[in-house]
């Protein structure tokens, strides 16, 4: 190990510098007044935690969380997520006062790097939480707000993928022998590892019907525009799974009425490692970042983690991501600069006063504190002398 | 049509990549490889080709710089990137396996591996139950057991040959490695139809 230098910061931290932070604010401004818009009271919560509760019940893994001790002994952790937190302040105090609740936050989390750079171990998320309701509208209000908070950014470039835990389940317990079985492919379809799944059905010896049905359905499920398409696969003798699919249905149709066929894929496939997705998920992809910029779902199984069964739903977005994809504006705000000297001081506050007064940037700077001028004044839209004699230059 | 961009190992496996696609049908001149370019276009199919160290590929995968790839199967197993493997090309047949001096047991005290694969030799003796001590190394991994660094060595076997010129034996095969199609998830999706005709297509033609 090379020892540590000044200049470093711990693996994975990132300063924002102005700018960026600038346009993070601006991010942030945008989502306060649409979530407060559509009804959704944002809401802070520590940035420690126990681990006991909220590191073992989110899903992020172990190796992942930033752990702690404090003087009792007590694991704390940084907060991984912030569904989790908002879950627990649902759970044992909000309820009770209003049902069902909608929260919003914006907040920074805190991811340990395994391997190397790349990606960021603390990054701002931004998204909402809808609990106690488990009705379709619920769920279609979530992707239909999450999908027009993309566009209010500016993002045209987007798509979304649908899919639903429970119905996946399902139909993965139909088509296999055993659970252990329904889980080795699960973990597969995490990893889209479709080569994987293939040879993973081949070993099962199922028939040869059997298999071709697992190996097609794998590959038609995935991509399909129209909830129509995947009817062959739904056993119509199976009450829950027609319950699901009709679920999915008229969750289609309020996406459709909305407008967002066009943006939408169906993914029966789509699922994740998170094990308290019972119902519909979805990710949100936008060109320009590599990576997902955001996901969603219902999760009344981590509601019932704490002991609660009114079930919720909610996503959140990578704010880190979204400026990737987020195209800078070319428009350079006004800013003034007034260069004053020791004769001109009570002047040039007075001026500044006068200019801030009608909503103009202005910095005021003592002249002979700058050693190049020429390069400081490039940081400004306009530059304005107060010094003896009233020239501009010398 | 929007410009598709695949990694590819350089070598050996390129060539065999690309006489697949070019058997898919896709409209590829036949003197690619011309330079040591590292980016080469064929504008006819809006394709334009990465060439990176076999390791890398599914680096430039998981970032997205690259939209596809074809990676091996070790690469992806040993680095566990969050990529999608849609595709088993079944070129450059191989496999991992341990190897050591013939009628040679593992050390009692510190038993001691050396390999290219540090991920996929300490996964391959836990699941044994054996704790072993890894030692990375970057190639000639043969060496290791006739010099006496290590009593095993766990690595890519081909043909056996280069085992056997050294006086080694096979001891147990680990895992049997083919060259994958692997798309970045964003990618998946947004050039969903692109990337599906090539599987399509790729698997057609290999039928």
């Amino acid at each position: 190990m090379t020892p540590i230098r000044k200049f470093e910061k711990p693996l994975g931290m990132r300063d924002s510098f102005p700018l960026m932070n600038e346009k993070k604010e601006k991010v942030r401004d945008i989502g306060r007044q649409f979530f407060q818009a559509r009804g959704y009271d944002f809401i802070k919560t520590p940035t420690v935690e126990y681990y006991e509760t909220i590191g073992k019940a989110s899903a992020i893994t172990d190796s992942s969380l930033f752990k702690l001790v404090d003087r009792q002994g007590e694991t704390l952790v940084l907060r991984p997520d912030m569904t989790t937190p908002i879950v627990r302040v649902a759970t044992s105090k909000l309820l009770k006062e209003q049902i069902p609740l909608r929260l919003a936050y914006f907040a920074n989390v805190f991811r340990a790097q395994e391997h190397e750079g790349g990606r960021p171990a603390e990054f701002e998320q931004m998204g909402i939480e809808l609990i106690g309701d488990q009705s379709v509208y619920a769920d279609a209000e979530m992707i239909i707000t999450a999908s027009e908070f993309v566009q209010e950014l500016g993002i045209n470039e987007y798509r979304l993928t649908v899919g639903h835990a429970g119905l996946l389940q399902s139909l993965l317990a139909q088509m296999t022998q055993s659970e252990a079985q329904e889980k080795e492919l699960h973990k597969l379809l995490v990893e889209k590892n479709m080569v994987g799944f293939e040879e993973t059905v081949r070993t099962y010896g199922l028939s040869e019907e059997e298999e071709n049905n697992l190996i097609d359905f794998i590959g038609q499920a995935s991509n399909v525009q129209s909830i129509e398409q995947l009817q062959p696969f739904i056993d119509e003798m199976n009450h829950q799974q027609m319950n699901m699919f009709s679920y999915l249905n008229n969750l289609s149709l309020l996406l459709e009425n909305a407008s967002l066929s066009s943006m939408v894929t169906y993914d029966l496939t789509l699922t994740s490692e998170m094990s308290y997705y019972t119902g519909m998920l979805f990710e949100v992809f936008a060109s320009g970042s590599g990576f997902v910029v955001g996901n969603g779902g219902r999760y009344d199984g981590l509601l019932e983690e704490f002991n609660s069964d009114v079930g919720a739903t909610g996503f959140g977005l990578r704010v880190d991501r979204l400026l990737e994809v987020i195209k800078p504006s070319t428009i350079r705000e006004s800013h003034t600069l007034l260069f004053f000297d020791e004769a001109n001081y009570l002047e040039a506050v007075k001026e500044a006063g006068m200019l801030r007064s009608q909503g103009m940037r202005t910095t005021i700077q003592h002249l002979k504190s700058v050693e190049d001028r020429q390069a400081f004044q490039t940081n400004f839209t306009d530059v304005r002398w107060l010094i003896e004699g009233g020239g501009t230059n010398e | 049509m929007s410009e598709l961009t695949i990694a590819m190992p350089k070598g050996r496996i390129f060539e065999e990549a690309y006489a697949l696609l070019q058997k898919a049908g896709f409209q590829l001149p036949d003197d690619l490889e011309e330079s040591r370019k590292l980016i080469v276009e064929a504008p006819g199919e809006k394709i334009r080709f990465i060439l990176a160290k076999p390791m890398d590929v599914p680096v430039y995968v998981e970032h997205g710089v690259a939209d596809i790839g074809i990676a091996g199967k070790d690469v992806l197993l040993e680095q566990n990137r969050s990529v999608h493997e849609l595709l088993d090309l079944k070129i450059s047949t191989c496999y991992i396996a341990t190897a050591g001096l013939p009628n040679t047991v593992l050390s009692d005290i510190a038993p001691r591996v050396a390999t290219k694969y540090p991920e996929i030799a300490s996964h391959f003796y836990k699941e044994k139950g054996e704790q072993v001590e890894i030692i990375g190394l970057n190639g000639s991994i043969e060496l290791a057991p006739m010099i006496g660094l290590a009593d095993r060595i766990v690595d890519i076997v081909s043909t056996g040959r280069t085992l056997e010129e050294n006086g080694l034996v096979e001891y147990e095969h680990i895992v049997d490695v083919t060259s994958r199609l692997i798309a970045n998830p964003v990618s998946y999706r947004l050039k969903s139809e692109r990337i599906r005709d090539m599987v399509k297509r790729l698997k057609e033609s290999m039928e």
